[in-house]
């Protein structure tokens, strides 16, 4: 299958901070693909490359075929950046009807906004929309040129429950034409239920690669839990253990190797109410960002 | 571009406030300054110069803080989200350098109207003409660096920029008091900047000359290496992890 986009060997740093650290990536045509990482991970550096905002120092980025800027300015490209808020004194209509005509082949007005699901809201200012709303909007211009890549940096960040329900909804009914989608997030969630394949990254380079099934099985992660009713000394060296939490009386620990976790704690006595369970999405992402030499 | 165009002056059109504004300030200061007898000049002259210097001194800062705007919208997002539709920025420059010389048509028109109205200023209709285009098209160069100032700075910053070149620029340019009588050094560089040059263009219509080509020379010179500045600034402004 032909390839959306491709990192071969990229790197960028910003003065000493080296952002990303020789990322290659392909990613095929039609594919639904979640960017996974902490903050300063090098995911946002990543997205500004791939939409030829950034120059990469070293390697080479290629979109459609092309370089990221001919894809752009080709129309291929929707895009709907982090962070944006709605500019004064313009409808939905009009913002959206603009963006349209920019585009060589663009989606239907009255399509565009029915699958961003503001066709109600068509003649509202596009500055007294509510956080859910404006952010349909955002995910409306992105789609509004039919492009053949969609690239969505943080799409539900500092949304409620129901609109990230609303706007995955969209991105979903886009997505099902055969239309690539690259979206970054926070919540891991959102990564299990929309993408076809995850991708951590960490400190700019690829942690792991697959769907999100193999994510969560790339770890032979498991969680192992225990009452701790007083001193937490033992906690300290236990074998396998890459991150600890204690919460209520209570240490849930995830770890890479469950058995000698599960020894090292019966030597130490502490052994109350043990519980060990095989390790979900979000145990293998903090397993995979805690120690990247583990799956490198 | 067409479109990008029609956005912008949407967006202007429907903010009456800033519009009004943009005539008012130029329009009371020409009156005002028009009738306190400042001396020196037969009052004939005296009216046609600080009419021409007012009139510019509006269309220069209807740009300019129109031009600092995009500070604004910049730290919205909208300026990153126009580099990522299929928009050329040597379009987008232009659509926003015309947008920006929209707002300076009512400075324009209030205080050649006023001088002809209220103060009795008379010039052929051929002359009124030219001095309406002149100070129209003679603004192109200000409303680059407008942009670029609001494509490079953050907004508090833009504003600060953008009020020093304006005011720095129209006293060099002679909008309030004529060159002349500025200290020697200051008379010795007003040529070689760009407003000066851009009020001489209808100074000299006014009085009955042609433009001077080397005034239009700088002119010119200006409007490239401001445009350049605001394309780059434009593409720059986006760069950000």
């Amino acid at each position: 299958m032909k390839n959306a986009v491709s990192f071969t060997g990229v790197t960028k740093r910003y003065g000493a901070v080296q952002a990303v650290a020789g990322l290659s990536l392909d990613i095929p045509t039609g594919q639904t693909i979640a960017l996974l990482g902490p903050n300063g991970a090098g995911k946002s550096t990543t997205i500004g490359m791939l939409l030829g905002l950034l120059p990469p120092d070293e390697g080479r980025v290629e979109v459609l075929g092309g370089t990221p800027e001919q894809a752009v300015r080709s129309g291929r490209i929707g895009a709907m950046p982090q962070e944006g808020r709605p500019i004064p004194r313009v409808s939905v209509r009009e913002l959206v009807g603009f963006v349209r005509g920019t585009y060589p082949r663009p989606l239907p007005l009255a399509e565009i906004l029915e699958t961003a699901r503001i066709a109600d809201l068509a003649d509202r200012r596009v500055d007294a929309l509510s956080g859910g709303q404006s952010q349909r909007l955002r995910f409306a211009i992105a789609l509004a040129g039919d492009p053949e890549l969609m690239v969505l940096d943080e799409p539900t960040a500092a949304l409620d429950v129901e609109s990230r329900r609303e706007l995955w909804a969209s991105v979903r009914a886009y997505a099902a034409r055969d239309r690539t989608v690259l979206f970054c997030t926070h919540y891991l969630d959102e990564a299990d239920a929309f993408a076809d394949r995850i991708v951590v990254i960490g400190d700019g380079r690829v942690l792991a690669d697959g769907t999100p099934e193999e994510i969560k099985s790339r770890v032979a992660g498991r969680t192992v839990s225990v009452d701790v009713p007083g001193s937490l000394a033992f906690l300290q060296g236990l074998p396998g253990v890459v991150v600890s939490e204690v919460h209520g009386g209570r240490a849930r620990l995830t770890t890479t190797d469950s058995d000698a976790t599960v020894i090292a704690l019966a030597r130490a006595g502490a052994i109350r109410n043990l519980e060990v369970a095989g390790a979900g999405l979000e145990e293998a992402f903090l397993a995979l960002t805690a120690d990247p030499e583990r799956v490198a | 571009m067409l479109g990008y165009l029609k956005l912008e002056v949407l967006r202007i059109l429907r903010d009456g406030g800033y519009l009004m504004m943009n005539l008012v300030s130029p329009l009371t200061m020409y009156l005002v300054f028009t009738n306190i007898d400042l001396g020196g000049q037969g009052h004939r002259d005296a009216a046609i110069y600080s009419m021409v210097g007012m009139a510019a001194w509006g269309a220069v800062g209807a740009v300019l803080t129109n031009g600092v705007a995009i500070a604004e919208d910049k730290a919205l997002g909208w300026i990153r989200q126009l580099r990522l539709l299929p928009l050329h920025p040597m379009q987008v420059v232009t659509a926003r350098t015309l947008c920006a010389m929209i707002v300076a048509v009512p400075p324009i028109a209030g205080v050649c109207l006023a001088g002809g109205l209220v103060n009795g200023v008379s010039l052929s209709a051929g002359q009124w003409t030219a001095i309406g285009l002149l100070l129209w098209v003679g603004v192109a160069p200000i409303a680059a660096l407008g942009l670029g100032i609001g494509y490079l700075f953050s907004p508090t910053k833009a504003q600060a920029v953008g009020m020093i070149g304006y005011m720095g620029l129209s006293l060099l340019g002679g909008l309030w008091v004529p060159v002349a009588k500025l200290p020697r050094w200051a008379a010795d560089v007003a040529p070689i900047t760009p407003i000066n040059r851009y009020g001489e263009l209808s100074w000299r219509i006014a009085y009955g000359h042609a433009p001077l080509p080397a005034g239009v020379g700088v002119l010119t010179a200006w409007f490239a290496a401001f445009a350049v500045l605001a394309v780059a600034a434009y593409r720059w402004s986006s760069r950000r992890a």
